[in-house]
């Protein structure tokens, strides 16, 4: 080994969002990654943070008729809408059945009520193999109700915090970028309990075939995700990270390392990367040494340290020493 | 139908072969030994964009044999374009053998195999299982006009007997396949087909009214192509065997389940889907 790649390998990767402790900061997106199985054997499990599990209901739900998917530029769209087995069911069958992983495993809540939030995550966090809870209040695809809730700052901070008396373990609040003011949504949840924010979901979209005059997806609009919505993202991070003390899980269109740095230095603790395993699931262990790389030459010992450096407002409690500005 | 419990995995691969049997067709084989060894008829693979960017596109695998893969493909966008745009010697990954593929269990004697257009590249290598199981088969290929028929030849060579539709009536019958199919006598014992969707559900419609057990190989746009996203979704019967797991009927007592194209299929059985 040369002295630098000892260097590399004394990079420190590992973060903390509420006590949910990752040895590398990268989630695999919700509804991206299914259980995490599917993509096993082309994957390195040793090399993934952290696996955000398909979002479960308290029903069995069908989902969305096909077509659930459209490639646009730079992107997607999708409108899968919720399609899994229901709280039972899962608990009984997916999650008991469950190979075991390095990784560490976030359930995925979705719900249409606030006492549906507070069931299923009092459910699934009482699971010994479910290490944290996301909170998926932002679905763009089901009906109305779905992402009302990340849509209201108001009945976020209701759902945060009914759900916050139901489980100790880490509890992520994924929020929309289909509102006005994000900032606001994030301190509600966050006065509300939250331990840390995934942002962003997917952005409202739409396509139309021409040839048919009709909508491309089965449920008329879906969610944009891809290359596409990365500035969108960046900027609602670059918000949020002004307002909020608590760790933000950055996402949309990571695909590269660059992609991933842009989000720590807007104020990302984490990243969660969804669409780029679609391209090659082969992409977050890449991401996972590239920043080693890009650490490790600037003489950085920890991804602490650039977390919020291009954010003047940064406004992170575990702000690091030797941040300038 | 088969499960696949083949070691699927990510493959290095290099071009050997490139050549285009008509305008806007390519035909690309690769080096890919270890694919080539778990390969089954009916299977898929994704090959990872070269450049890079956009989502991996799922290719049919038309042929696997000894060190050689080869994928059959209608250009039609940018990720195609980008695998027409290959040559011999050019590094290529796929991620495969994916989905299921035929089930040919049944021993059988007699099959119609229906090809639309671009769907010929999934049955080249059902029909060599059947032809060596010295199973009779008759290929009803139909396309828009004589020029994009292509690889009639490979078939015959294979052994096949050949019945051809054309839109516009350049080569064989006009019209459509399904008009041929309806009309095959001796009877078959089973179909296999695969193509556009309006012609897979004109082959299952006739198929029920004849009475004659039909698997399609269906096409939708796939993100991941391994099961992971539910993107890619077929309503089927409840009770089929390939019918994802769920629990009982629920949202107005539905006897349907969505399974997904990538896993449960690409390849169903006609009277099971409820599309």
């Amino acid at each position: 080994m040369s002295g630098s790649q000892a260097a590399y390998a004394a990079v420190d990767l590992s973060v903390k969002l509420g006590t949910l402790e990752l040895a590398y900061p990268t989630l695999m997106g919700s509804g991206c990654y299914g259980s995490g199985e599917e993509f096993a054997p082309f994957a390195d499990p040793a090399k993934i943070g952290g696996v955000v599990l398909k979002s479960v209901t308290q029903r069995p739900r069908l989902g969305n008729r096909a077509p659930r998917l459209v490639a646009t530029p730079s992107g997607m769209l999708n409108a899968i809408g919720l399609q899994n087995p229901g709280i039972d069911w899962y608990l009984e069958h997916d999650l008991a059945e469950r190979v075991p992983r390095p990784w560490k495993t976030i359930g995925s809540v979705a719900g249409f009520s606030v006492d549906e939030y507070a069931y299923v995550t009092q459910r699934l966090a009482a699971q010994p193999e479910i290490d944290a809870i996301e909170l998926n209040v932002s679905c763009p695809n089901v009906a109305a109700e779905g992402e009302t809730f990340a849509c209201d700052p108001k009945l976020t901070g209701r759902v945060v915090r009914l759900v916050r008396d139901t489980t100790e373990k880490t509890l992520i609040v994924k929020l929309s970028p289909n509102v006005t003011d994000i900032a606001a949504v994030a301190r509600e949840a966050e006065d509300a309990g939250a331990d840390a924010l995934a942002v962003i979901n997917t952005v409202r979209g739409m396509a139309i075939d021409v040839d048919t005059w009709r909508p491309r997806l089965g449920n008329v609009t879906g969610g944009l995700s891809g290359p596409a919505i990365r500035p969108i993202a960046v900027l609602a991070v670059y918000e949020v990270a002004c307002a909020v003390k608590i760790p933000i899980v950055g996402q949309g269109g990571i695909e590269t390392v660059t992609d991933a740095l842009e989000f720590f230095l807007a104020g990302a603790t984490a990243v969660s990367i969804g669409t780029a395993n679609f391209i090659d699931p082969r992409i977050p262990e890449r991401i996972v040494e590239g920043l080693r790389a890009y650490l490790g030459e600037r003489g950085l010992l920890s991804i602490g340290q650039i977390v919020g450096q291009a954010n003047r407002g940064f406004a992170g409690a575990h702000r690091c020493e030797g941040r300038e500005g | 139908m088969l499960t696949n419990q083949m070691p699927t995995a990510v493959h290095a691969t290099t071009v050997l072969d490139r050549t285009e049997p008509a305008p806007g067709i390519v035909l690309l084989g690769f080096y890919a030994p270890e694919l080539a060894a778990v390969t089954r008829p009916g299977q898929f693979l994704m090959a990872i964009p070269p450049g890079g960017e956009r989502t991996a596109t799922a290719l049919g695998i038309y042929e696997a044999q000894d060190h050689r893969v080869a994928v059959l493909f209608f250009v039609c966008g940018p990720r195609t374009r980008e695998l027409a745009g290959l040559r011999a010697g050019d590094g290529l990954e796929v991620t495969g053998p994916l989905g299921n593929g035929f089930d040919l269990s049944g021993s059988p004697r007699d099959v119609a195999v229906v090809a639309g257009g671009i769907g010929i590249a999934s049955l080249l290598l059902p029909v060599q299982a059947l032809i060596a199981s010295s199973a009779r088969v008759r290929l009803y290929y139909g396309a828009r006009s004589a020029a994009l028929l292509v690889e009639r030849d490979r078939f015959a060579a294979e052994g096949c007997e050949i019945y051809c539709a054309t839109d516009d009536g350049s080569y064989g019958r006009r019209g459509f396949v399904t008009g041929l199919l309806a009309g095959a006598e001796p009877r078959p014992d089973l179909v296999l087909a695969c193509g556009p969707t309006p012609m897979l559900r004109a082959t299952a419609a006739a198929c029920s009214a004849l009475g004659i057990p039909a698997q399609l190989s269906l096409e939708e746009t796939f993100a991941c192509g391994v099961g992971g996203c539910w993107g890619c979704v077929v309503p089927i019967d409840r009770n089929s065997a390939q019918a994802p797991r769920f629990p009982g009927p629920d949202e107005g007592g539905s006897d349907t389940v969505n399974a997904r194209v990538c896993k449960e299929g690409p390849v169903f059985w006609a009277h099971e889907l409820r599309w």
